[in-house]
């Protein structure tokens, strides 16, 4: 196993390596630069583009301009921002990657496990009549035109009802005297989310062992209880009371895309796990489950949503890894300036350092989940160990 | 002798299906008493597996029990809810499947299946009650403990059916249904796992019913047994009586087609033709068209289906008593 | 001998034929495939019918033309005076005067003699459907219905076009990919790495920047693209699982080459799942033009994506209910005939995998 990480891991700097110099190049295929607008200026020095663009050396030559750019990225020097000078790529990640990250982790939970139970519940009721009803309704939802779909429920919602704010990730007018900068309250959120996910994980692994059924149920529920009155307790007093009112804040405007998301992306994974779990349900082990007198529900959740999990769980990586790529269009309609807007203006205003910067950052991170996946699957199925793969 | 455990009678069951209803299993009745083995033969399709899903009401969605009565421990199996019919499963009649192979859940451990079962009837067990039975339950099987941490891909074939003996076992059943549990392994291996049955069940006095389409397992097995020909049975008695004098034209000829090791060498008789195919129920005797020598009634399909007295407890199809 | 040659031939013919009816027989009982053939027959009708209607001269180009042409709807607009003040009984608010139907009199700057109460005679663009426009114009005197026969146009000819390329290429690098192992497998799974960690959006912005994009050449990219990233993995695992089936192993063993083994046992074992790939690449390349579209950075000249965005710039997506003919059916074209092919990949389904069906 060991060796076969190492292994990756070097492949993986190598097509890295290449990543980089195909998108460098690209970007600069791009006909124009960032400061073509500067010649837009009637009153503008004559000399002073050339300048401007010697500033940034983007008069040299682009095979050197590469060079210089791939030595520095592993020097871990990204240059600064043309649009936003001088903060450098980093920063600007740092900035928005938390609010992308806020958003979207939620949204693939929730619309993960919502895509799997509703999935559980459709392969289990095969031949029903609600089944062609749902299956088509969910269909559907997944070959909605996002972008307009997203646009009517903010106009409908946000606009009409007026129930949700329109776009953007807080009321600039509540932020004004706020002591803190939205990146740290976002910060705190993320936190908070991942403790108390961690938690549940854990509770849930280690009451793996316990023999009696009620029993364990008992506790898996108790750890809940212990997490709904602990985040009572974490928010309405000490520390995080004063920032309380700007996190709920972004909360609130969280729950719109959140709903939009989910609606568009849930089904997905309910239709992957359909079709897998139909598969097992005709595996001889389920005959054998049932001879063992196991309930219905049992058998669908313990056999084959087990079986079936295997799948969902390497395409629900790959979801991940698409995150920020997801994003785009959405923090895009609703004005969450979160890491896809990023992606996509830098490229817009051929911002090169930053553009590459997030690109390089999504290009990673696509390459560890590609791994991810790959060790998680061999470790769901036991019958697949990896021993020398290519 | 000892009680009846379990008393099937007139078990009907049929398959819908889209060319029209299939009849599996046609007028069976049969009677099991504690402590004893009874086999069920027949060749491939004659109904013998449909009667032990019956049994434990495991059968696929589109079959039907249409009438008939399935009595265990005088309680009536048939019209049992589906929540009623959950406890009786495994802790009244457990099964041991054909296909050890796949019988098992791939990603689950051996052990954690087991103990499955166990929880799900014994709820107040506590970790260590159920591993020290699965452990007895090896021992008896001839099974290292080591097995309960292994995955079923680990296990060879011969392993995993003894290990689905275990299971069997592992809710001290009344009736336990061994569906042709050596098929699929080879001679040295199936007089290994025949010889832990008949033992295990000399052990703890169990009630087996015993299904093969192999009659010298049957032979060796089984006190009394019947036979099976396209869902009816033609034959039924204690073994010994049957195979030493068989009364049915169809079990004549299935004890002839196999050879024998010692005595003199003979020639094989086969049986030409196919079993009946199962949809429309004909009248007469379904066999008539195979049998090599029927009386006139058979031949004009005259007479019914119906199981005669032909000796103390020894039952044959009143068609066929008279042919070949 | 020539006479068993051609009795072999018809054998197979007959064989194929019977296997063809008894797959039609099998996806006619899903009903979620048969409903997915509706709705796809339906729009490739729609596609069809728009040239019929030009040749056959049902249709006049200059008016119903959904780029060039161009229609002018006359309509009487009451005029009316805008109070100073809302809400009134008959106003909510200030954008709610002039309703439809109302012009103001204060922009009336053309015919300056016109009271209030009385009738304006003006073209109105985008007009509301009616029995010469099916679904109305849009904001240039365009036909909606015909707009949405050429959208039809170009999500088939453009869903098509890409899947099959991307499947064709993900197919045949799978497969070689699972049967060869080794150096080749790390080398292909690498080169769809590196596809993979491009984000598609952005990565297609940047090609239609530099590169003109129209519709032919977008369904190479996206199929090209589709076709190199992350389907070679799933069609790999498939391949995978067919390598270790036991003909595979009789194949190799009577002494077939590995090209003959490749194409004559593999990859037809893998053509199931990859037709199956096929009718769902379509659904996301239909979904990825219209994105593309709205996002207005193709060079097509007429989309469905192209018409919301149209919209969208024209200003009329937040207008609500008023204008919907100008959102509404682009918006549901495109949502239903994703899902129709998604239904028929789902009829498929239960024709190629004999475990899902029901018997």
């Amino acid at each position: 196993m060991a060796e076969y990480i190492i292994r990756r891991t070097l492949q993986m700097i190598v097509v890295f390596f290449i990543f980089l110099v195909t998108s460098y190049l690209l970007f600069n295929a791009i006909p124009g630069n960032a400061f073509q607008n500067l010649l837009l200026n009637p009153e503008l020095p004559p000399d002073a583009y050339e300048r401007v663009l010697k500033t940034y050396g983007l008069d040299k030559p682009l095979m050197e301009r590469v060079q210089l750019y791939v030595v520095n990225f592993f020097k871990g020097d990204f240059g600064y921002s043309y649009k936003y000078f001088p903060k450098t790529p980093i920063e600007l990640i740092a900035e928005r990657l938390p609010r992308t990250l806020m958003l979207f982790a939620i949204v693939n939970i929730v619309a993960f496990y919502t895509g799997f139970l509703v999935g559980k519940i459709l392969a289990w009721k095969r031949g029903s009549k609600s089944e062609t009803w749902i299956t088509v309704t969910s269909v559907f939802s997944y070959t909605v035109f996002y972008p307009w779909f997203a646009l009517m429920m903010l106009w409908f919602f946000g606009y009409k009802m007026g129930w949700f704010p329109i776009g953007k990730f807080l009321y600039p007018e509540k932020w004004y005297d706020a002591p803190w900068d939205s990146d740290v309250i976002f910060v705190l959120m993320i936190k908070f989310t991942a403790i108390i996910s961690l938690f549940q994980f854990i509770a849930y692994l280690l009451t793996r062992g316990i023999e009696s059924l009620t029993q364990r149920r008992n506790i898996r529920f108790g750890s809940l209880l212990v997490i709904f009155i602990s985040s009572y307790i974490f928010w309405n007093y000490g520390d995080a009371l004063t920032k309380k009112p700007y996190a709920a804040d972004i909360a609130y405007h969280m729950i719109l895309p959140v709903i939009v998301v989910t609606i568009v992306a849930f089904a997905g994974t309910a239709l992957l796990t359909r079709t897998t779990m139909v598969e097992v349900i005709k595996e001889d082990y389920i005959l054998t489950a049932r001879a063992k007198g196991l309930s219905q529900k049992r058998i669908r959740d313990r056999h084959a949503a087990r079986t079936a999990l295997l799948p969902v769980v390497t395409s629900f990586i790959f979801t991940i890894v698409t995150i920020i790529d997801g994003s785009v269009l959405t923090e895009t309609i609703f004005s969450w300036p979160g890491m896809g807007q990023l992606l996509l203006q830098s490229v817009l205003e051929e911002d090169i350092p930053v553009a590459m910067a997030t690109f390089s950052f999504v290009g990673v991170f696509a390459l560890i989940a590609h791994l991810v996946a790959d060790i998680s699957y061999s470790y769901l199925d036991p019958r697949i160990r990896i021993k020398s793969q290519g | 002798m000892g009680k009846e455990v379990l008393v099937v009678n007139k078990l009907n069951m049929h398959y819908e299906t889209l060319d029209g209803p299939v009849a599996a299993v046609k007028d069976v009745s049969f009677v099991l008493n504690e402590g004893e083995s009874f086999g069920l033969v027949g060749e491939s399709g004659c109904g013998k597996t449909s009667v032990a899903m019956s049994l434990l009401q495991l059968q696929a969605d589109n079959a039907k029990i249409s009438s008939g009565s399935i009595k265990l421990e005088g309680k009536e199996l048939v019209g049992m809810t589906e929540n009623e019919l959950r406890t009786v499963r495994w802790d009244g009649i457990s099964i041991v499947f054909q296909g050890a192979m796949n019988a098992w859940n791939p990603v689950a451990k051996i052990g954690e299946q087991i103990r499955e079962a166990i929880r799900e009837h014994r709820p107040d067990n506590t970790k260590e009650e159920n591993t020290k039975k699965i452990e007895e339950l090896f021992n008896i099987v001839g099974l290292d403990n080591s097995v309960m941490d292994r995955y079923p891909h680990e296990l060879s074939g011969g392993m995993k059916q003894r290990a689905i003996i275990a299971l069997a076992l592992s809710c001290d059943p009344k009736v336990v249904i061994a569906d042709e549990p050596t098929t699929a392994l080879d001679v040295v291996i199936q007089d290994q796992i025949l010889k832990e049955l008949k033992k295990v069940q000399d052990l703890l006095g169990l009630s087996l019913i015993y299904i093969s389409h192999d009659i010298a397992v049957i032979a060796e097995m089984t006190d009394n047994m019947a036979v099976m020909y396209a869902g009816s049975v033609v034959e039924m008695g204690p073994t010994a009586n049957i195979f030493s004098k068989p009364k049915h034209a169809y079990t004549r000829l299935l004890l002839e087609s196999t050879p024998s090791v010692v005595g003199e060498r003979k020639k094989l008789r086969s049986l030409d033709g196919e079993p009946p195919s199962l949809i429309n129920e004909k009248k007469g005797c379904s066999f008539s068209p195979r049998c090599p020598e029927p009386t006139k009634e058979c031949k004009n399909q005259e007479l019914d289906m119906k199981l005669v007295e032909v000796s103390k407890g020894h039952f044959a199809d009143q068609c066929c008593v008279n042919c070949g | 001998m020539s006479k068993k040659i051609t009795q072999q031939e018809e054998l197979q013919k007959q064989i194929r034929k019977d296997a063809l009816r008894k797959n039609w027989k099998l996806f006619s009982q899903s009903k979620l495939g048969m409903i997915g053939l509706y709705i796809v027959c339906f729009f490739l009708f729609l596609a069809l019918l728009q040239p019929f209607l030009f040749i056959t001269g049902i249709w006049n180009p200059a008016i119903y033309d959904p780029v060039v042409g161009y229609d002018q709807i006359k309509a009487e607009l009451l005029v009316i005076e805008c109070p100073k003040e809302y809400p009134t009984e008959k106003y909510e608010s200030y954008s709610d005067c002039p309703g439809p139907g109302e012009v103001n009199i204060k922009k009336l700057y053309m015919a300056p003699d016109l009271k209030v109460g009385e009738y304006y005679d003006t073209f109105i663009q985008p007009a509301p459907p009616s029995k010469t426009h099916l679904l109305g114009t849009d904001s240039l005197g365009r036909d909606i219905f015909s707009q949405i026969m050429e959208g039809s146009q170009v999500a088939f000819v453009l869903g098509l076009l890409s899947a099959t390329l991307g499947v064709g290429i993900s197919t045949i690098l799978g497969t070689i990919a699972a049967f060869f192992g080794g150096r080749v497998d790390a080398y292909l799974m690498r080169q769809s790495d590196l596809i993979l960690m491009l984000p598609s959006l952005p990565l297609l912005f940047i090609i239609s920047a530099f590169a003109e994009l129209k519709v032919w050449h977008l369904a190479v990219v996206l199929g090209v693209l589709g076709g190199l990233g992350g389907s070679v993995i799933t069609i790999k695992s498939q391949a995978l699982q067919v390598k270790v089936k036991p003909y595979v192993d009789s194949a190799r063993i009577t002494g077939g080459s590995k090209w003959q083994i490749l194409f004559q046992h593999i990859l037809p074992n893998v053509a199931p799942l990859a037709l199956l790939f096929m009718v769902f690449s379509v659904t996301g390349a239909i979904a990825s033009e219209s994105v593309l579209s709205f996002l207005g950075l193709l060079n097509i000249d007429m989309s469905w994506g192209i018409m919301i965005y149209l919209s969208q710039t024209d200003g009329f997506i937040f207008s609500g209910l008023d204008f919907w003919w100008l959102i509404l059916p682009a918006g549901l074209a495109v949502t239903f005939l994703a899902g129709g092919f998604y239904l028929v990949g789902r009829g498929l389904d239960e024709v190629f995998n004999p475990r899902l069906r029901k018997r």
